[in-house]
């Protein structure tokens, strides 16, 4: 889970996985900023974060992942995923 | 499993300190800190890292390495508040979160590129993107999300 200058420079990393290519593994910072960014994570300094709004996390994320487009086993985490 | 107010405690003194400090604190200082014993606050910390379980533990310790969206263990992401680097992000994606942990505050992120070595910065306010340098920044995820997955989860 890396940031990279750009695609090209991710496609020329040594440990690059093929199964990552054709913009499989590819995020825009500004989605990954939505991605990392939605309302839980935005309490992680409250008092009830861990029991009241990690929880809630998976749901926003897959929201977000939904909204990008982002619906493969690739993000979603499902088994199957190279 | 441990009462919920108390693994509440313990979670936020942990990501607090983390904030204040850059280290996270061993479980024998949370204990003192939640007035328990010190076996009762090894406990904890193995509960709450059990319910938070995209952080995790160095591998056969009890030294808190990660703990997202920070990072006890160096990594490239280094983080500058005010213009004092002393924290690290866990990992370029988490990198993005780190903004929630400073309200009000300017939050630098800068690593090496994995390919070239030169730097890749953002630079971000409340959530905000404030600088992105180069503009091409992209996120790769390398290995797909999951208990699949079948790689160390900081790939």
């Amino acid at each position: 889970m890396n940031l990279f200058r750009s695609e090209e420079h991710a496609r020329r990393w040594p440990q690059f996985n093929p199964a990552s290519e054709d913009g499989l593994g590819f995020i825009r910072l500004e989605d990954l900023v939505a991605f990392f960014g939605t309302e839980s994570r935005q309490h992680m300094l409250d008092a009830d974060y861990l029991s009241a709004w990690y929880p809630r996390r998976a749901a926003e994320r897959r929201a977000v992942l939904e909204r990008a487009g982002k619906t493969t086993p690739f993000w979603m985490g499902t088994p199957g995923t190279p | 499993m441990a009462d919920p107010r108390l693994l509440d405690q313990l979670f936020t003194r942990i990501m607090r300190g983390l904030v204040e400090t850059g280290r996270a604190p061993h479980y024998a200082e949370l204990a003192r800190a939640l007035n328990v014993s010190v076996p009762e606050g090894r406990q904890l910390l193995l509960d709450v890292m059990q319910a938070y379980p995209i952080g995790w533990l160095h591998p056969e310790t009890d030294y808190i390495a990660s703990f997202p969206p920070l990072n006890n263990l160096p990594t490239q992401y280094r983080v500058s508040v005010r213009g004092e680097q002393k924290w690290f992000a866990q990992c370029g994606f988490e990198a993005t979160s780190v903004t929630w942990l400073f309200p009000g505050e300017t939050v630098r992120v800068q690593a090496p590129c994995l390919d070239c070595g030169e730097p890749v910065v953002i630079e971000m306010r409340d959530g905000r993107l404030m600088t992105v340098e180069p503009a091409s920044i992209v996120g790769h995820l390398n290995w797909g999300f999951g208990p699949s997955r079948g790689k160390p989860p900081f790939l």
